[in-house]
């Protein structure tokens, strides 16, 4: 019989390796930057990993989940701002309207785009971004383009002292919680009925139905939990980290593209491979734009190609098969 | 005079429209013979814009005369990206080739970026203008208008008449079973490629000429998108459903823009590009075959 703490084994390379992100950060002067912006990316692949790694769909749309996730904190922020003594209880709410947002709009984009199947499925999602966009740039809401800046109401909210320490301290803690919480639900859907389904869904789809498995709920789980880790995402990293929002910064489908890099060079549908993907985009990506700014993008997408072609497992995939029959085999997945 | 606003809107609506179409033809072609959804369409847009703008500014070439260049551009890149990137992974799951094909964008844009820049860029090419009572029509718009028509056309007959015409649409029917007829599918799938990549870079010359202005190495993201809602109107692998879907979309697009402008308080032309989102969604939700194709 398997002993019940052995299946949480995988987390610990994840959790030790955001463990010494932190510790590098708080202990090596200088650090403390470019570990927050690894801490966003591992972020940002564990979050995607859930949907894109376990059903093998690809959400060319992902970032507009950030894009509300971030309206949500802005939202709550600038429109209490106001009510005396609420402090911290109003970033409270903004997590939980930055929750309700995304989860709103991914049960809306879901409805329509989890009917569909593969490329029609992408086809659905690749407008979600823009099409967010421009309804609130279109029918000015929320401040249509112009956006919002926040940095004074919270500062009245929390101190300029508090205020300040969230965004350059609380603010990336939040991301390395959001990255280990993302983890241990991506471990938990998949050692659960959930991940069996969604396995049987990514090798064959038809073959999934016909056995009686309910794909269409499997995947919208899937999809929503890895909306809200985007939302969530979004109103740490952008809201809080830096108190403004304009609308073509936050639908960028940059960040999706971004996404899709970490989870592939790490290994779609495994745990590890966000983190691994994450880092070694986000070193690269650094050193990158020291020695070459601007032309990081035209590194990366060869890159993707020949990963694609000729590493479809990405790194941990690779490992994996690597320590297959070893002791290590019980920590990587 | 809002009537006449609109039927004027609506005549310029049918004159890019006849280009949307024309732009949607390659997606339908690759996606009718390969399967491929191409999701890194817009970016071969940008380029024929560029190849367009660059002959215009540095070669003072007519951009009528950069239709050629363009196209054996597209053959080319398509030719190059069907052998070293697409054919290999056309067994793989969706999800390759949907990476790939965004991958190839992406590169497209950066190289673009490297060579010219990221600014805006734009040109003009004065031939004067028809007057048509409701609207001003340019002549450079009118022109792009006929070439889009006569490209498709000429697209429609070579699938009726010529043997690798024909090749292509048994594949685009049952490629096992054309395998079997003797078809050389591998080539079939080649040929597709390459004339959908060389039909796709041709409509950003035609694009250019209808909107001169906004060339850029990111232009590509919004036709990408206005190329699926099109596509998905005419049934995704129909080039001539693309075409009448193309015009549809034209006369949504300019109609609407009318229409959102009489709202106070609202920006009309980013309400036009949510409404193709929307159209998007509900085609695909109601009618994922398309609108013109029977059941």
């Amino acid at each position: 019989m398997r002993n019940e703490l052995e299946k949480y084994y995988p987390l610990i390379p994840v959790f030790a390796a955001y463990l010494a992100m932190f510790l590098i950060g708080k202990n090596v002067t200088g650090m403390w930057q470019l570990m927050g912006m690894l801490a966003f990316y591992c972020a940002l692949g564990q979050a995607f990993n859930i949907f894109l790694g376990m059903t093998g769909y690809v959400d060319f749309g992902y970032v507009a989940f950030m894009g509300v996730g971030t309206y949500g904190m802005a939202l709550g922020i600038t429109r209490l701002a106001h009510i005396e003594g609420l402090g911290v209880v109003i970033i409270i709410i903004g997590f939980i309207l930055s929750l309700l947002m995304s989860t709103m709009l991914s049960i809306a984009v879901g409805a329509v785009a989890l009917r569909l199947r593969g490329a029609y499925f992408a086809i659905a999602t690749i407008g979600v971004n823009e099409g967010f966009r421009y309804l609130i740039e279109g029918a000015r809401i929320w401040n249509g383009s112009e956006g919002m800046i926040f940095n004074a109401q919270l500062n009245q909210i929390l101190g300029r002292e508090a205020a300040s320490a969230l965004s350059t301290f609380w603010a990336d803690i939040m991301v390395l919680i959001i990255a280990a919480l993302a983890a241990f639900v991506t471990l938990y859907y998949m050692r659960s009925k959930i991940g069996y389904a969604l396995t049987a869904l990514r090798e064959d789809e038809d073959a999934a139905k016909v056995m009686g498995i309910n794909v269409t709920k499997y995947k919208i789980i899937a999809f929503i939990t890895s909306a809200c880790f985007a939302g969530l995402l979004g109103a740490v990293s952008w809201a809080l980290k830096t108190p403004y929002v304009f609308p073509p910064e936050v639908f960028e489908i940059h960040y999706t593209v971004e996404a899709i890099i970490i989870v592939l060079l790490g290994g779609a549908g495994t745990l590890l491979g966000p983190v691994a993907g994450g880092l070694i985009y986000g070193i690269s990506k650094y050193y990158l734009s020291i020695i070459l700014p601007g032309f990081q993008l035209l590194i990366f997408a060869p890159i993707i190609i020949i990963i694609i072609i000729l590493f479809p497992e990405g790194v941990v995939g690779m490992l994996k098969s690597k320590v297959k029959d070893s002791a290590l085999a019980r920590f990587i997945i | 005079m809002i009537l006449e606003q609109l039927s004027g809107n609506l005549i310029q609506g049918l004159v890019l429209g006849a280009i949307y179409g024309m732009a949607t033809m390659g997606l339908s072609l690759i996606f009718g013979v390969l399967k491929v959804v191409n999701v890194g369409h817009g970016a071969f847009i940008m380029s024929g814009a560029f190849i367009t703008l660059w002959l215009f500014n540095a070669l003072g070439m007519n951009p009528i005369l950069a239709l050629p260049f363009a196209f054996i551009t597209g053959m080319a890149l398509g030719l190059i990206f069907y052998y070293s990137v697409i054919q290999k992974l056309i067994k793989a799951p969706e999800l390759a080739t949907l990476l790939a094909t965004f991958s190839i964008g992406i590169l497209l844009e950066e190289v673009v970026k490297l060579i010219f820049g990221s600014e805006f860029r734009g040109y003009n090419w004065p031939v004067g203008k028809i007057n048509l009572g409701v609207t001003v029509l340019p002549m450079t718009k009118l022109y792009a208008c006929i070439g889009s028509v006569v490209i498709a056309l000429l697209l429609y007959f070579w699938f009726k008449k010529t043997r690798s015409g024909t090749a292509m649409r048994s594949v685009v029917e049952d490629s096992e079973g054309a395998r079997v007829c003797g078809v050389n599918v591998g080539w079939v799938y080649a040929l597709s490629f390459a004339l959908g990549i060389g039909l796709t870079v041709v409509s950003g010359v035609l694009l250019t000429m209808f909107i001169p202005v906004g060339i850029n190495p990111y232009m590509g993201g919004g036709y990408t998108l206005k190329a699926f809602v099109i596509a998905v109107l005419g049934g995704l692998s129909s080039p001539y459903g693309a075409f009448f879907g193309g015009l549809i979309f034209g006369l949504i697009e300019n109609g609407s823009y009318t229409l959102f402008a009489l709202i106070p308080g609202v920006e009309p032309f980013a309400l036009t590009r949510f409404l193709s989102f929307v159209i998007l969604l509900v085609i695909l939700l109601i009618r994922p075959t398309g609108l013109l194709k029977a059941k």
